[in-house]
């Protein structure tokens, strides 16, 4: 069971790149629990005294809109941590999590996690590492966000193929990046159907002109003795013009 | 030093926004620094001293009263940057070098001029003497639609034409006559522009179009807009609302009548 343990928490962004030796001293602190679907395991506005670490199952982490509706803003799968941040910064929880299967977690009571914080500072380095990584992490894709975000509203989609590409080719491990990536480009492709949909939709206005009418008319105009002392008086003021504007 | 342009605006139909644009491009114009008049040339129905805060107690001389032989054409300047700062926009005006020349808005004066006719060689020298007097750069005369004599008379003596069209098949025919007519007139520079072209047409294939059938450039095409029409003829638009499209595609006409050398 203890190298069950060990082995989940070598896997988890907190304590990734910790030596056996640590993980087992960190093993020791945790215990299993299980739980049945439809289980809360942290509720949101509660002051979280535990860190969860999915050993397996599904959860959907929630939280309410506006009208106090249910509204799942995540999943989370085996492997991924759920709760670290209400035991570093003692702010109560944010968001519910419920399980959406049978599932069983890692837990990791805030004594216990703040007592090997200060016997070990091999452990405390590395969560403060994994956690700095991951806000790395987070702000790169920000600044690309919001680079991506200005070509958007200039209407340069140029940028969709590219990054498309070099986002399958890197190894992407962080779920909600990938997670805000896909919804970033689903919104893009939206955003670009329906410029695209409204530009097909632009009517053709097709010019008619009765040809015949058109010289007959003309005819009618420049036949007259008007239009025959008009074009030969327009023609000496223009002269007229031209040659006072070379005097001046 | 350059000599004054005349600028006649010309559409075949009424309602296609003439005296607005005029108004428009005239004060865009003499917002770049150039001295401009307008004459108000549509006795029949006056109104663009609408456009620039004129009413009947603020009107002195007119046109009519110049064409009767009541007044010199000088006395009928009405000096828009001196004046007519009652207005957002028009405040802009401030200081330029404008001037309106207003046709009578009393219908007895109308129907008389109607009635009697008037010597269009007369205008002429109107205009000529009005070019010389306030040394203008550009001299706006705002039409009345169709040919009448009074309009050939303008096309005939311009230096630039902008005819102003709706995109609807009745305004290409007649539009399609007037640029013959002024083809045969030897006008120098010909221009079309679009007015109250609804959102829901390709604007770049109209102008494609228009371009290819009339061989004569689209100068630019301005959208139908519910905001000019909500305005009223109150204020000078493109001042009042300068980043509104209609207003944005108008400075580009006046752009491209400050780039005709």
């Amino acid at each position: 069971m203890a190298e069950d343990i060990t082995a989940q928490l070598k896997k988890s962004f907190l304590f990734k790149g910790l030596s056996d030796e640590a993980l087992a001293a960190v093993a020791q602190k945790a215990s299993l629990r299980d739980l049945a679907e439809g289980d809360v395991l942290m509720r949101r506005g509660e002051r979280g005294d535990s860190l969860f670490l999915i050993n397996a199952g599904w959860f959907k982490i929630v939280t309410e809109d506006a009208k106090g509706d249910e509204l799942i803003i995540n999943k989370a799968a085996p492997g991924e941590t759920l709760g670290e941040m209400a035991l570093l910064d003692e702010a109560p929880r944010s968001a519910t999590a419920i399980a959406l299967t049978p599932a069983r977690v890692l837990e990791l009571k805030k004594d216990a996690f703040h007592e090997i914080l200060d016997q070990r500072p091999d452990v405390a380095l590395t969560v403060i590492r994994g956690l700095s990584s991951r806000l790395r992490f987070s702000t790169t894709y920000i600044e690309k966000a919001i680079d991506w975000s200005r070509k958007l509203a200039a209407g340069d989609y140029a940028f969709m193929e590219s990054t498309q590409q070099a986002l399958k080719a890197t190894d992407n491990d962080d779920d909600k990046a990938a997670q805000l990536l896909a919804a970033f480009f689903q919104m893009v492709r939206s955003v670009k159907a329906r410029e695209d949909g409204l530009k097909q939709q632009l009517e053709r206005l097709t010019l008619e002109i009765d040809e015949a009418r058109r010289k007959q008319e003309f005819e009618e105009i420049v036949s007259t003795d008007f239009y025959a002392n008009l074009k030969e008086q327009a023609k000496k003021l223009r002269a007229q013009r031209a040659a006072s504007q070379d005097e001046e | 030093m350059a000599r004054g342009k005349i600028v006649s605006i010309h559409s075949f139909r009424g309602g296609t926004g003439k005296s607005n644009t005029t108004a428009n491009l005239a004060s865009q114009i003499a917002l770049a620094g150039k001295r401009v008049g307008i004459v108000d040339t549509d006795i029949q129905s006056p109104g663009i001293h609408v456009l620039f805060g004129l009413d009947e107690a603020k009107m002195g001389r007119t046109v009519n009263d110049f064409l009767h032989g009541k007044c010199p054409i000088s006395e009928v300047a009405f000096p828009v940057g001196e004046k007519a700062a009652d207005s957002e926009g028009r405040a802009k005006l401030a200081g330029t070098n404008l001037w309106l020349f207003p046709s009578s808005i009393h219908g007895r004066e109308i129907s008389q001029i109607l009635h009697d006719g008037y010597d269009v060689n007369l205008l002429n020298e109107g205009f000529q003497t009005i070019l010389k007097e306030l040394k203008l750069d550009y001299l706006f005369i705002d039409t009345h639609p169709g040919l009448n004599e009074e309009t050939l008379l303008s096309i005939a003596i311009s230096d630039i034409l902008i005819i102003i069209l709706r995109p609807d098949n009745q305004d290409f025919q007649g539009t399609a006559v007037t640029v013959d007519i002024a083809r045969s007139l030897d006008v120098p520079n010909l221009m079309l522009m679009v007015n109250k072209g609804l959102p829901k047409y390709d604007f770049a294939d109209l102008r494609q179009q228009i371009e290819d059938r009339f061989h004569a450039p689209v100068a630019g095409v301005l959208p139908l807009s519910f905001d000019l029409a909500d305005n009223a003829s109150r204020d000078i638009f493109s001042l009042r609302y300068p980043d509104h499209d209609w207003s944005k595609a108008l400075r580009g006409v006046a752009e491209t009548v400050l780039a005709i050398k």
